[in-house]
């Protein structure tokens, strides 16, 4: 059976990744509540990326390392850790920056619906952060499905 | 609240700089990557929190030197220019250095 951890880690990370989609959607089509809206999704997206990372930290450190890495390096597919998973782990580090950017900018600009620059940078950041962020969870979709095929997973 | 965009563009993409180097340099380097372990007992927990400090320090810095200015769209391209590469750099990074 899959270690929870890895399931609260993947579903802090998916959310944080709707949290920004969200963001995006509602600057693309603005109403009455969507600075207000924007804001909340924003940080939320924001606080569940940190959330992701301290789980994802604590799993990696506790299980993964000790255990479930071995296993894969020694078994037919050693790929999927030496380069899905130090990529995977190298490049969600950028992740938490780039949310708290985008966080500053969207509660730093008051006016962020009528200033198309501010507006245009959010939209571009938030589609930087999804698809990152897809590309991580298809990347953990990798390293599970090498874990299972050794039976550490 | 107001925040220095320009500054927090920078230190964003100076601390995603600051991750490749201490990844390429942790894998090619064995005395630096135990020396990124004895720190925190794991190499990739330090760069967390390096990466963390050095983005609050820069941001300090940079904010203290400069005021926030326009640009901003150019300046976040700048950020995800850099975001983008960065990954392409870790990924093909460690694909060489699995082969070879």
């Amino acid at each position: 059976m899959a270690n929870p951890l890895v399931a609260m880690h993947a579903m802090a990370g998916i959310l944080s990744i709707f949290a920004f989609l969200l963001v995006f959607v509602e600057l693309l089509s603005p109403g009455e509540k969507t600075i207000k809206r924007v804001k909340i999704f924003a940080l939320i997206g924001t606080i569940l990326i940190f959330i992701s990372w301290i789980i994802g930290g604590y799993y990696y450190l506790t299980y993964y390392g000790p255990d479930v890495k071995p296993a894969i390096k020694e078994g037919s597919n050693p790929w999927i850790h030496s380069v899905i998973m130090e990529t995977k782990e190298h490049i969600f580090l950028f992740l938490p920056f780039l949310a708290i950017l985008t966080t500053g900018i969207i509660f730093s600009y008051s006016n962020l619906l009528k200033n198309n620059k501010a507006k245009s940078s959010v939209l571009l950041l938030c589609a930087l952060i999804i698809l990152l962020g897809l590309a991580i969870a298809g990347m953990g979709y990798f390293i599970s499905a090498g874990a299972r095929a050794v039976g550490v997973g | 609240m107001k925040l220095n965009i320009k500054s927090l563009n920078y230190s964003t993409i100076l601390t995603i700089c600051l991750i490749v180097v201490l990844t390429i340099l942790g894998e090619l380097s064995e005395s630096f990557k135990t020396f990124l372990t004895s720190i925190t007992g794991h190499h990739w927990v330090t760069k967390g929190v390096f990466s963390s400090i050095f983005f609050v320090i820069i941001y300090f810095l940079i904010s203290r030197t400069n005021k926030d200015g326009a640009e901003l769209t150019r300046q976040v391209i700048y950020t995800i220019i850099a975001a983008v590469l960065s990954a392409i750099i870790i990924f093909w990074f460690y694909v060489l250095h699995f082969v070879s």
